[in-house]
């Protein structure tokens, strides 16, 4: 049964979305708790699987029984059963913000949501790399359904724009995966990191061309500089609790990149093909950073500010894997972990803030003037009391404001530190992101507090009415970011663990091709 | 209690008062429970002492994040423990004075709550024993601060000091920490004794100096510190407690802490002498200049205290051992003065409703124990003999003079320091004489008279120590002097005597001349004092103005000159912008690599050499004809694909060819539908032809490049065998175990049979979200003007389906209806042939939906519908179940997912039948692309049965 | 023969580059349909060209009679996606139209 344990991730979602079309229009009630059903299973998956691959073993699941060379295989280890975790976490976390509008008429998102997982999950477990192709267009049909749901004039051309960019992007994607097949004959991942090495000269330059323009695919996925232009409208169209769950699509470029460069261009690639790359995504990471921090202090929309704090945050994740050391890839898949519940739950605060299902009405956020202020002019010390769940949304905005500015006292600060700490000396590269990351927390400090000052201390803003269930989600993302301040040495031995494991892929090449 | 929990318990105290306080409803409670936490904490720290004597360091580790080597570690030492007794004991004494300066109907649980946890806070940054720790804490003071200042935020000002105070410290609290990742670096462990026992090693550092450089950002910014100092002032719209705690005793007083702290590490060199002393003198003497010209009382205080750090900062700067000692003094004292007068400016503020020095005078009459108690601690801040700020600044004189780098820097140095406490001197005068002795000037707000006692008791005890510190230094602060200074210097602490009177000596003189200097000044320019707003310099030294243009040029000027670029409103920039970057980094990646190449070229065909001629005409046309002729750019499309399709029949693949000519028809079937809804292209709309031209032409090259590239790639792949491909094993073992003799289907639907089930779950997901987007589908206004078939329809349309319709179409339609069970027929023969000849579920699936789109066309889909009923989703639904039981039937007889079995079974009339379990899949395959495929040709066609309705409606919900 | 393809491939790809690359919806439709076009072509030659060797099993053929038939299946998997996709985009750009009221690609004429 332990083997069959990672088809589950990907089949579940499957077959929970095949049952509500099935059940169609009529039982909404069950459709829904269809989907209850597989979120959580999908954690009991996950779980399963960390129990399985916690001590370093690497499950390998041969889908139709032939050999991996020939065959489409499932590989698990530490990287992906985290992955998979994040994502289950984070579908479990939206639920109750999406259930009552999933009981609405005429939705398909419930289907589409458990496509979506099954994307995600798809690609996270897939040794396959053109059956990774099959499972981003998975994940990506998915997403532009979900993207459109329910569309305004906002919403639907930035839709176009989204689904355009992909499109480009998934044939750039076939054009790089049959170069790399033209060339060693193969697609699983374990079989050509072995064969990278032995590729001979003279067509070592056509898998170097695979390889970029499969780079660039990803690339424009994981929204680097100049490539990710399209992430924060996209984004900031989609309803939020969708946005929210795109949080952790993004990462999915920084994925496969992460697992390709280690696993094909690794130290064991040989000297011509060695760290293919590694440069352009560092210096791409940092461009990326900075453009986020200028995105996030011009933002004029709630949505847009929380798409350019996903800009950053991939930015310096792939500066890291540009970095490539294994202290430095640990925080930074911490820094990855924090990131994405902490964003995904600013998406949700920005939908509670400011519905823009209208958006000609969307609240603009004001650009800071230094208005002439009258100083020690005598304040009327009577104290406007915003109404309690106002108040909680502040608080809730307060938490994500740090976390994502990685302020203390929350797993914010310990990310940055875990991702800064390895870079602190490590080269001019290192250096540069280092004070990019660094400059980047002022610049979340700045936006933030513009933008938090104007809603909840102005008094000006105008605030719909509260749905409970988006503010639940909210608080159950954030406080997993509470619980791994305190418990944070547990998950932390993981991810090293995962970092060393990336950095040795002889186990993993082992486990596939025995 | 054991000793090494004593500071955990310090550390948690205040945190958990503060939480609880946030709870509490009842002001009483709050109240009592804040005075109880702080004079509980008092009291630990009290009890700490003893464990202290003899330079013994207190060490308590708890495990947080060893794999990163961070701990929570306090360790409490002579100079944490000064600064304790200061954060605890004016804590208590804030919390009991804040109880009757807040306003009556504030329930004050958020105050106390704040003001707790700022405590705690500041509990950490003092007992911190590894650097990254301290980082930590520092940032939540300086976030706890913002929360503070803000705390009356309906007032501009308010909103406005909060967010300043946030950005500078909190920014320079960012720089700390990069500060102490170096510093980490070097040394190679957070801890501070590590640090503390590798200075040589730190100072000798390549990285010294820009680790320096952040650690003093760090410092300056936290001690509002020249160029950082504006801050402070902006702060004093925080109610007058929050002043009298974080702006003048403790918070400010952080970045002093942590220039000692440090002081043995990072002290000594030229560097620091000049980044940390500049900075103090600069301070030193700005400050005391700008506070004698304020017109308001938290101002003048404000900008004595930047005065006061700043002479603090420069002791530190100097680098020598007494200046050090004199620096601890100074803070101790600094911190009872200044705390006590900002409680009596409240005071003031509180009873008359002003604090505006040109309203205020002669309060003695009325508040005669506030002002006695005023009037001593502003002698203090003078520094008049008998009294605490008297003996440091002696101690400062002395040190200056003690001080060599060349007669003209000690004549200088010297001089200024006179001159800054002359500026004290007068600003002290202001402070005391102006409010009050005196007379009365003219009506106040309200009529004051004495605070209640409570409110009195504070200022008094503070005032007290600083008489009892002035009389008998030696005795009640000595011992905690010389254990703090122990901390910081270890066994070396330099002769210093503690005395009130030393003889006649040069420090006495200078104060002396300080004093009487300026008296007269006061005395000669108190009117031009009173009349002037500011410094006669550039307001605020222009460090406000300019950090305020920065903001605003980052967050509104930039922004709005870069919007247009990356708010990704526009697409084509976009799509340029990949496409180029994918030829740059292909074409990087192969530049300078060998390309040589095993020939594997095959001879010319002229006939495909001539198809695909034609292929590139209709190619060209397409391009051309796009935007103004769209069917016709559609045919020609379709013309490429025909293409395409037989040079797959050519190179030997029919299953392609087959494939490739379904989907084709399909497509152009899909887009026929839709180009109605389109609107009519008239030339020349182009907004700027020039602009036009020029991107036609940018285009065109890139197209071309992108073209050329592709073409090269292509040739170089095909030039160059495959090495060692799976084709022979699938060849090998397509039949045997796959069950098959048409390979390709064997892999579709075996082999790689996960990748179908994928490609299937795409369509079922594109139909889907193609129908829910369509159910919502409104037309553009203008296109919808039905099409004559159509109006002609309309008037039968009401009654059942339409059987008097116009004639048109009848005859084809009765032909397609003939002929359409001869198709499905046919799809269901392609799909049974699939395993072993070209053919398959997919291909099959696609034929039976364009027979029925076929009867759609032909018939119209009322007539259709009201005849077979097709539920598209259904289909859908059971063929993605189907494939995936087929998939997990495997399970069940302990075979991976997938696993197929298969056996050739020969059936009357059909002949033999290949009967593999994949042959279950590929019907799971043939459901779901039936469904989906019709569903979204279905969905399109009914688009014209729509009653036009023009406008979106936009009740949709936000997810 | 390769030659000719490869030039064939560039031609779609070019003729592709430049529709995806202007202003109408329609015209960045026709230009994903040539893209997909040359990119099956591409993924289907790198596999190399053969005449007469379909890979359906033959009575008596040895296995170098038949060419390759992974690369067969990779462009299979690949047409279909491309036509839902496709269809998507198409029903995406008739919803922009109805919406925005033009068949721009950012929803408003004469952008930005």
């Amino acid at each position: 049964m332990n083997a069959h344990l990672l088809a589950g991730p990907i089949l579940l979602p499957l077959a929970a979305a095949a049952l509500q079309l099935l059940l169609g229009e009529r039982r909404r009630g069950a459709a829904s708790a269809l989907g209850v059903l597989s979120c959580v299973g999908l954690l009991g998956f996950a779980l399963a699987l960390l129990a399985a691959v916690g001590d370093g073993t690497t499950l390998v699941y041969r889908i139709g029984g032939w050999p991996a060379r020939f065959g489409i295989v499932l590989v698990a280890d530490r990287l992906s059963v985290l992955m998979l975790l994040l994502t289950a976490v984070l579908a479990l976390a939206l639920l109750p913000g999406v259930l009552g509008r999933w009981r609405r008429p005429g939705s398909a998102l419930q289907p589409l949501a458990q496509f979506l997982l099954m994307g995600l999950n798809g690609s996270f477990l897939t040794g396959d790399l053109f059956n990774l192709f099959v499972f981003f267009e998975v994940l990506l049909a998915a997403s532009y359904g979900l993207a459109l749901h329910r569309p305004g004039a906002q919403r639907i051309s930035a839709g176009l724009h989204y689904i355009a960019i992909n499109l480009l992007a998934s044939l750039l994607f076939l054009v790089g995966v049959s170069l790399i097949f033209g060339v060693t004959g193969t697609l699983n991942m374990a079989a050509l990191a072995q064969l990278v090495p032995q590729v001979q000269a003279n067509t070592r330059a056509l898998l170097h061309a695979g390889a970029a323009i499969l780079g660039v695919a990803f690339l424009v996925k994981a929204a680097m500089w100049p490539l990710g232009f399209w992430l924060p409208r996209s984004y900031a169209a989609a309803p939020p609790a969708v946005a929210a769950m795109f949080a952790v699509m993004t990462k999915v470029g920084v994925y496969v990149l992460l697992r390709l460069s280690l696993l094909l261009f690794g130290a064991g690639a040989g000297a011509a093909s060695a760290g293919f790359g590694g440069d352009w995504l560092l210096w791409g990471g940092a461009a990326t950073v900075a453009m986020g921090v200028v995105g996030m202090l011009g933002a004029r929309e709630l949505g847009r500010l929380a798409g350019y704090n996903v800009l950053v945050s991939s930015g310096s994740l792939l500066g890291a894997i540009g970095v490539g050391r294994p202290a430095v890839i640990a925080g930074a898949l911490a820094y990855l972990v924090v990131s994405t519940l902490a964003v995904a739950a600013f998406f949700l605060l920005a939908g509670l803030l400011a519905p823009r299902e209208d958006a000609e009405e969307v609240p603009l956020l004001e650009p800071y003037d230094p208005g002439g202020l009258a100083l020690y002019a005598d304040e009327d010390e009577s104290r406007p009391t915003l109404p309690a769940p106002v108040r909680l949304l502040a608080g809730g905005f307060l938490v994500a404001a740090l976390l994502l500015a990685g302020l203390p006292p929350l797993s914010g600060f310990l990310a940055k530190f875990a991702l800064l700490a390895p870079l602190a000396g490590a080269g001019t590269g290192a250096t540069v992101l280092f004070a990019l990351i660094v400059a980047a927390g002022l610049g979340t400090v700045i936006a933030m507090c513009r933008v938090g000052i104007q809603i909840f201390w102005e008094g000006e803003w105008v605030f719909p009415p509260i749905r409970t269930g988006a503010v639940t989600s909210v608080a159950i993302l954030l406080g997993l970011c509470l619980l791994l301040t305190v418990l944070a040495d547990a998950p932390m031995r993981y991810l090293q663990a995962t970092a060393a494991q990336l950095h040795a892929p002889a186990a993993y090449i082992r486990a596939v091709l025995p | 209690m054991p000793h090494d929990v004593v500071p955990l318990v310090l550390l948690c105290l205040p945190f958990a008062g503060g939480v609880l306080a946030w709870r509490l409803r009842r002001r009483q409670a709050v109240t009592w429970l804040a005075i109880g936490v702080a004079a509980l904490a008092l009291a630990l720290a009290l009890a700490v002492r003893p464990w202290l004597a003899g330079g013994a360091v207190l060490r308590t580790v708890v495990p947080w994040l060893p794999s990163l080597g961070l701990d929570l570690v306090l360790r409490v030492d002579g100079l944490a423990w000064l600064f304790l007794l200061l954060i605890c004991g004016i804590g208590l004494l804030v919390a009991v004075y804040a109880r009757y300066y807040m306003p009556a109907e504030d329930p004050l649980g958020r105050f106390y709550g704040l003001l707790l946890a700022f405590m705690g806070a500041m509990v950490g940054v003092v007992t911190a024993g590894n650097v990254v720790q301290l980082a930590f804490f520092w940032e939540l003071t300086s976030l706890l601060s913002f929360l503070l200042i803000g705390y009356w935020n309906q007032g501009a000002s308010a909103r406005e000091g909060a967010r300043t105070a946030l950005i500078v410290t909190a920014g320079g609290g960012l720089c700390l920490f990069a500060g102490v990742l170096l510093l980490g670096h070097i040394a190679g462990s957070y801890d501070l004794d590590v640090i503390l026992a590798a200075g040589a090693a730190i100072r000798a550092s390549a990285l010294y100096t820009p680790m320096l450089v952040l650690v003093a950002l760090g410092a300056l910014t936290k001690s509002a510190q020249f160029p950082f100092h504006f801050w402070l002032p902006q702060a004093m719209s925080a109610p007058t407690p929050v002043s009298a705690f974080l702006h003048s005793a403790t918070m400010v007083k952080a970045g002093v802490f942590l220039l000692l702290r440090l002081w043995p590490v990072l002290a000594g060199t030229e560097a620091w002498f000049w980044i940390i002393g500049g900075a103090g003198l600069a301070s030193l003497l700005l400050g005391a200049a700008a506070a004698v010209f304020q017109q308001d009382l938290k101002a003048v205080l404000a900008y004595s205290t930047i005065s006061h750090l700043g002479l603090i900062t420069m002791l530190l700067g100097l680098g020598s051992a007494l200046g050090a000692v004199a620096a601890i003094f100074h803070i101790v004292n600094h911190a009872t003065f200044k705390a006590s007068l900002f409680m009596a400016a409240g005071a003031v503020d509180h009873e008359t409703g002003t604090r505006d020095l040109r309203r205020l005078g002669g309060l003695r009459r009325v508040m005669p124990i506030t002002a006695t108690l005023a009037l001593v601690a502003s002698a203090a801040m003078a520094g008049v003999p008998l009294l605490n700020g008297f003996l440091s600044k002696e101690m400062f004189f002395a040190v200056t003079l003690s001080t060599h780098r060349g007669v003209a820097m000690d004549v200088l140095v010297a001089g200024l320091a006179v001159l800054a406490s002359m500026f004290s001197v007068i600003y002290s005068l202001r402070f005391a004489v102006g409010v009050f002795l005196g007379r009365p000037r003219g009506a106040l707000p309200r009529t004051p008279h004495e605070p209640p006692r409570w409110m009195r008791l504070p200022i008094g005890l503070l005032v007290l120590a600083c008489v009892l510190v002035g009389v008998l230094p030696a005795r009640v602060i000595g011992p905690t002097l010389d254990l703090a200074a122990g901390a910081v210097l270890g066994t070396a602490l330099p002769a210093f005597d503690l005395a009130v009177w030393h003889g006649f000596t040069t420090p006495l003189l200078m104060s002396a001349l300080a004093f009487a200097g300026g008296c007269a000044a006061w005395a000669g320019l108190r009117g031009w004092f009173a009349w002037r707003e500011t410094l006669p310099l550039p307001g605020r030294f222009g460090a406000q103005r300019l950090f305020e243009r920065v903001l605003a040029l980052v967050t509104s000027s930039l922004p709005r000159v870069l919007e247009p670029v990356y708010s990704g409103r526009r697409l084509q920039p976009q799509l340029l912008l990949i496409v180029l970057a994918a030829a740059l980094a292909a074409g990087l990646a192969m530049y300078g690599t060998p390309m040589r190449f095993g020939l594997r070229a095959s001879a010319v065909d002229p006939a495909f050499a001539l198809l695909w001629l034609l292929g590139a005409v209709c190619v060209v046309g397409a391009v051309r004809l796009a935007k103004f002729h769209r069917l016709a750019a559609l045919v020609l499309v379709g013309g490429v694909g025909l293409v395409s399709c037989v040079s797959f029949v050519w190179l030997s693949a029919p299953d392609l060819a087959a494939t490739q000519l379904l989907v084709e028809a399909v497509t152009t079937i899909v887009i026929l539908l839709g180009l109605r809804w389109l609107p009519k292209r008239v030339a020349g709309l182009s907004p700027d032809p020039a602009l036009a031209r020029w991107r036609r032409y940018r285009d065109g090259v890139v197209a071309v490049g992108a073209g050329l590239g592709l073409a090269a790639l292509a040739y170089a792949a095909m030039l160059h065998p495959v090495a060692d491909s799976a084709s022979n094993f699938y060849l090998e073992k397509a039949l045997s175990e796959g069950g098959g003799r048409n390979v390709v289907n064997v892999i579709l639907v075996d082999f790689r049979g996960f990748d179908t089930l994928g490609e299937i779950t795409v369509l079922a997901i594109v139909a889907l979200s193609v129908f829910a987007l369509l159910r919502r589908f409104r037309p553009a206004v203008e296109s919808v003007g039905a099409p004559m078939q159509q109006r002609l329809q309309a008037a039968t349309r009401e009654d059942g389906y339409d059987a008097g319709r116009a004639d048109y179409l009848r005859i084809p339609g009765l032909i397609v209806q003939l002929m359409a069970p001869v198709i499905v027929l046919f799809g269901v023969h392609l799909f049974l042939r699939g395993h072993d000849l070209p053919g398959g579920g997919f291909a099959a699936g696609i034929t039976v939906s364009v027979a029925l789109v076929l009867l759609y066309m032909a018939r119209g889909a009322r007539w259709v519908e009201t005849r077979l009923k097709v539920a598209p989703l259904r289909w859908i639904g059971l063929g993605l179940l189907l494939a995936l039981a087929t998939g997990l039937g495997a399970l069940a007889f302990g075979h991976p997912f997938l696993s197929s079995h298969s056996r050739h079974m020969t059936l009357p009339l059909v002949g033999e039948l290949p009967l593999a379990s994949a042959l279950l899949f590929d019907l799971g395959v043939f459901g779901v692309v039936v469904g989906a495929t019709s569903l979204m040709l279905v969905a399109l066609a009914h688009q014209s049965l729509r009653r036009p309705r023009p406008l979106p409606d936009t009740d949709a919900e936000g997810g | 023969m390769e030659l000719v393809l490869a030039l064939a491939i560039g031609v779609l790809g070019g003729g592709g580059v430049w529709l995806l690359l202007r202003p109408r919806t329609f015209q960045v439709i026709m230009g994903l349909s040539l893209l997909s076009y040359a990119v099956n072509l591409f993924i289907f030659c790198v596999g190399g060209l053969r005449r007469g060797a379909d890979p359906v099993l033959r009575a008596g053929a040895a296995l170098a009679d038949y060419t390759d038939p992974l690369p067969q299946a990779l462009v299979l998997t690949a047409i279909v996606i491309g036509f839902a996709t496709t269809a998507l985009f198409l029903v995406v750009l008739l919803a922009s139209r109805g919406l925005t009221g033009s068949d721009h690609v950012d929803g408003k004429d004469g952008a930005p």
